[in-house]
């Protein structure tokens, strides 16, 4: 190659850069030790890893430490107590354990009939809610399967019912929120009010009150129907917007096609 | 009336509008045989004023700190009235922006239009493919949202496969050894002072290219088809009795912009986010990669390449090495044919040259 040619290729290729550089393999997500050591393992050891990446924990970026403790960068101490190592908790220790962070959820829970028999024979947070598969908070975990596993279903089944609107209004209004999220709207103030909404109607969940979860339920639909009533005025304005264009587009067509005709006549 | 026209003859005896109409408007003619895809460099300059003036709009409001651009970002889109509309035309414009560069140029390339004595214009027009990639690049970052974080701390990483001054490269365009506030600031005076300035040069240059040696003809519809320049001396390609400029082929250019409005306008009313993965409007957060980051559609294609190599600077030099001779291929093919199917070879290795991009580009989204 002589020199004047390859002076040339480098400038090319340096003129070329935007479009080299843009293109890369995103970095992978740098997983702990915990999973590293445990995803590998057989049986009971590995199987935690398995069930967690299915769980609300794992969707929501909680990982093993946040839960276990220890140290998650060094694998000969990841279990050592002096670097916050619990393990795994002793029954009776559970709802303190998931209520280090779940807070108003275990007061909740330590009030409601299953609180009270905590110790004696009733239902931890794994009962409903799964240990290492931690499933939503939602009514689905309200299943004859899960409630017959201690007492009767129709209870339990009388407060779903109550309880079923408020939850599919709050579903689709998060979906909604979350969709107009996706397309830039500023919708903060809605999600702040749907999350406190959304943890008002949680706080029914341990209670076994069917009147007050009913009286309960209403109040919090008319304040979901306002969320609602603001999410209808966005895509309203949407459909505006679509309907401008559509104008917009027939002008520009009406004008390319006057245009092409007035060159018709010139021709 | 009468004060018009004194005016006009004011004028006229100062700057010779008469002559100029004459020499650049109605007498300035056109092949017979010239088409659509010759209006694609008008339709380039409209969108590039579009987004000379929607840019401005946004700088209005657009504060580029790294604690602030997002949320002016998100005040534009949400309580500046009709700031929706001007930054959802800039985006989107930008994307139009690389489409219709690469259609022109496939035109051209089609057209055997980059034959001599139109090397510079070759050139010239392959600089400015590069600079509105860099524009829509440092564009990029300047929304500071997860998306931008993350695909220019990608893009700026790739930059170090590069031996021996690759290090150097990342840190001096981020300003430091992660993207930040100072890459923002970077990115920001590339995007709004720096690569603009040099796309007008460039596309005055490219004018000027197209003033001195004339309209190209195109090969459809002739017997003879092959290059009629002969490089003894400098002639202006003329086309006697051909079609004048105005009004006839500004009208055909008027139809074209119109068309490319009403396509822009389609999508900017009923599929705006067609460009916008959900990244794109969640704040930018150092601490949290997101699962997929892929870059913007015209970028797929060298992701995904990059992707198949296990060594990145081999990736890098196959692509560089690509576009070189892309950029070289006015001094490569000397051939005189113009008419792509009187040149089988070239006409099936850029078919399979697209075939190529665009299944490396849908591998690249896919994978």
């Amino acid at each position: 190659m002589n020199k004047p040619f390859a002076r040339l290729s480098m400038i090319f290729l340096l003129m070329g850069m935007p479009s080299l550089c843009a293109a890369a393999n995103a970095p992978a997500q740098e997983e702990i030790v915990c999973i590293r050591c445990h995803s590998g393992q057989p049986g009971r050891l590995g199987e935690p890893v398995k069930l967690w990446r299915d769980s609300i924990h794992a969707a929501n970026g909680i990982l093993c430490n946040d839960c276990h403790g220890g140290d998650p960068k060094d694998a000969v101490n990841a279990m050592s107590p002096a670097r916050g190592f619990l393990g795994a908790p002793k029954e009776a220790d559970i709802p303190a354990f998931c209520g280090r962070c779940h807070v108003g959820v275990m007061k909740d829970y330590l009030q409601s009939a299953h609180g009270r028999r905590l110790g004696k024979g009733g239902p931890t947070c794994v009962s409903c809610h799964s240990n290492h598969l931690v499933l939503k908070a939602s009514l689905d975990i309200i299943t004859e399967k899960n409630c017959t596993q201690c007492h009767s279903y129709e209870q339990a089944m009388a407060i779903k019912e109550a309880m079923q609107q408020t939850e599919g209004l709050i579903v689709s209004i998060g979906g909604d929120i979350d969709a107009f999220k996706g397309e830039g709207v500023d919708t903060d103030k809605l999600g702040k009010g749907l999350f406190s909404v959304r943890n008002r109607f949680h706080t029914l969940f341990h209670d076994v009150d069917v009147e007050k979860v009913k009286q309960e339920s209403t109040q919090i639909n008319s304040e979901l129907n306002k969320l609602a009533d603001a999410l209808g005025k966005i895509a309203e304005q949407r459909n505006k917007r679509k309907l401008a264009g559509g104008v917009v587009v027939g002008g520009a067509l009406i004008a390319a096609l006057i245009f092409y005709l007035l060159r018709k006549t010139y021709d | 009336m009468r004060f018009l026209k004194s005016v006009y003859n004011w004028c006229e005896v100062r700057l010779g509008i008469k002559e100029l109409v004459e020499k650049e408007l109605t007498g300035y003619l056109l092949p017979r045989n010239i088409n659509f895809w010759y209006s694609m460099g008008s339709i380039l300059l409209f969108i590039f004023i579009m987004q000379v003036a929607t840019g401005i709009l946004l700088l209005i409001y657009y504060v580029p700190d790294a604690d602030k651009a997002f949320g002016s970002v998100t005040t534009i889109m949400n309580r500046v009235q009709f700031g929706w509309l001007i930054r959802l035309c800039h985006a989107i414009g930008s994307s139009m922006m690389v489409l219709f560069v690469l259609l022109h140029m496939l035109s051209v390339l089609f057209m055997g239009s980059y034959k001599s004595p139109r090397e510079l214009n070759w050139l010239s027009g392959f600089i400015l493919f590069n600079l509105v990639l860099a524009t829509c690049l440092t564009g990029y970052l300047l929304p500071w949202s997860q998306l931008s974080f993350w695909a220019t701390t990608v893009a700026t990483n790739s930059v170090g496969a590069i031996p021996y001054i690759g290090q150097f490269l990342v840190e001096f365009l981020r300003g430091g050894k992660l993207v930040g506030a100072p890459t923002l600031g970077r990115f920001f005076t590339l995007h709004v002072a720096v690569i603009p300035i040099l796309i007008a040069a460039v596309v005055g240059l490219h004018l000027f290219f197209l003033e001195r040696i004339g309209v190209s003809t195109p090969p459809f519809g002739l017997d003879k088809t092959s290059n009629r320049w002969q490089g003894e001396a400098f002639r202006y390609d003329d086309h006697p009795g051909g079609i004048p400029f105005f009004p006839n082929y500004l009208l055909q250019d008027m139809t074209s912009i119109a068309v490319y409005f009403a396509l822009f306008a389609a999508v900017l009313f009923f599929s705006p986010y067609i460009f916008f993965p959900k990244d794109a409007f969640v704040q930018a957060n150092p601490f949290q990669t997101p699962a997929h980051i892929k870059p913007e559609w015209y970028f797929l294609a060298n992701y995904q390449t990059l992707k198949l190599f296990p060594n990145e600077f081999v990736g890098l030099s196959i692509q560089g090495a690509a576009i070189t001779f892309l950029a070289l291929l006015p001094f490569i093919d000397r051939g005189r044919e113009k008419h792509p199917l009187k040149r089988p070879l070239f006409t099936v290795c850029s078919i399979g040259g697209i075939l190529i991009f665009i299944v490396l580009m849908v591998w690249g989204h896919y994978s």
